[in-house]
């Protein structure tokens, strides 16, 4: 089967298998056990294999991902309008979701640098590394302690509070 | 088992022996040669593996053997054809595949799902969520219209009440003509 990830985000180091160079005339009893292997297992498997893709060759049904349109923001909805409220908040947990798929992600990738460098991860890994912080602060700043009942609403707000800090802490700066 | 057993038909033949050199010398010349041995002894072959056949005193396992016999076999019961029909589901009729959405084309509720149980389940008994979605929609915007009303309503009451010029809040009164002020008429009643 292909593979299923892209390979200039997760990239396989070269493989390190030298040349074949035997030192006695022996045969080596890998081949028998990889000929031995191939016959009793790959084979029969990838018959089965075979047979179930011919089945399901014959009534093909197809998927689909769910498309979203976008619908105006929790910003642009007037006080009392509850049914532009309600589609806004779906909106935003739906973008929530998104988010948190989107730091998995990262995180992944990190991990599989880490994986893949081993002994050298600390020196090579710096832009995964880079990355992940910088993704995780974004998710923190906007989503982190909005408590249980969280809301677009309590998200604007916090929104809200964040650029007030900023303002206040760009005139300090000035002022200073 | 099979040493006790020897040790007991060793014990048994000293005890005749020593009995029967009492019994002897004082009946008369008993010896070694005049010994006699008990005559019911049972030969024990001796099997070298098993041993001598016992009767071990246990608790009864009936009940916990008839607990775990019937858990299998109730489980079996519907789990066998269960786990046999999903295997033929998949071979015979096969995950679905990931595809783009055709131009124009709106996909049925169903076919946002890939294994095909999952699918027929979502096809036969579930409501789409998009109608979930309008009902919600509904829900609050007939709540939310109900309690605009409300408030007008007691707007309404306030101001009826406080103005008087409104349908609601009109009392039947009498007539004026009606009124006889005879009784206290002059100043004397």
């Amino acid at each position: 089967m292909p593979d299923s990830w892209d390979k200039d985000v997760y990239p396989e180091p070269p493989p390190r298998t030298p040349a074949p160079s035997p030192q006695t005339s022996l045969p080596n009893p890998l081949t028998y056990f990889m000929k031995a292997f191939d016959l009793l297992v790959d084979r029969p498997v990838t018959l089965v294999r075979e047979f179930i893709e011919q089945q399901h060759a014959k009534n093909r049904t197809y998927y689909y991902h769910r498309q979203y349109r976008r619908v105006p923001d929790i910003t642009e909805c007037k006080e009392g309008d509850v049914l532009c409220i309600f589609e806004a908040e779906m909106q935003w947990k739906r973008d929530y979701r998104v988010d948190q798929e989107i730091v998995n992600i990262i995180q992944e990738r990190l991990k599989a640098c880490q994986q893949r460098e081993g002994e050298s991860a600390k020196q090579n890994c710096a832009k995964e590394l880079d990355q992940f912080t910088q993704v995780a602060k974004a998710y923190h700043d906007r989503y982190y302690d909005l408590g249980a009942y969280y809301s677009a609403r309590k998200c604007l707000a916090k929104q809200k509070q964040r650029m007030l800090e900023e303002r206040r802490a760009a005139k300090q700066a000035a002022a200073a | 088992m099979a040493a006790m057993s020897l040790l007991q038909r060793a014990s048994v033949s000293a005890l005749t022996v020593l009995s029967g050199r009492g019994a002897g010398s004082r009946l008369g010349a008993g010896s070694f040669l005049t010994r006699t041995f008990p005559k019911a002894v049972a030969p024990v072959r001796h099997s070298g593996n098993h041993g001598k056949r016992l009767f071990v005193i246990k608790p009864s396992s009936f009940y916990d053997s008839r607990f775990l016999r019937l858990l299998r076999f109730y489980i079996l019961l519907t789990g066998i054809p269960v786990v046999i029909g999903i295997t033929l589901v998949n071979i015979f009729i096969g995950e679905a595949e990931l595809a783009e959405i055709p131009e124009g084309y709106i996909p049925e509720h169903w076919e946002y799902y890939k294994h095909p149980i999952s699918r027929w389940i979502a096809r036969t008994f579930f409501d789409c969520p998009e109608k979930n979605y309008e009902k919600t929609l509904a829900v609050l915007q007939i709540e939310s219209e109900k309690a605009d009303l409300r408030i007008k309503e007691l707007e309404v009451r306030r101001l009826m009440r406080s103005r008087g010029d409104g349908p609601w809040f009109q009392y039947p009164t009498l007539e004026k003509e009606f009124i006889d002020y005879s009784p206290k008429a002059t100043p004397d009643n």
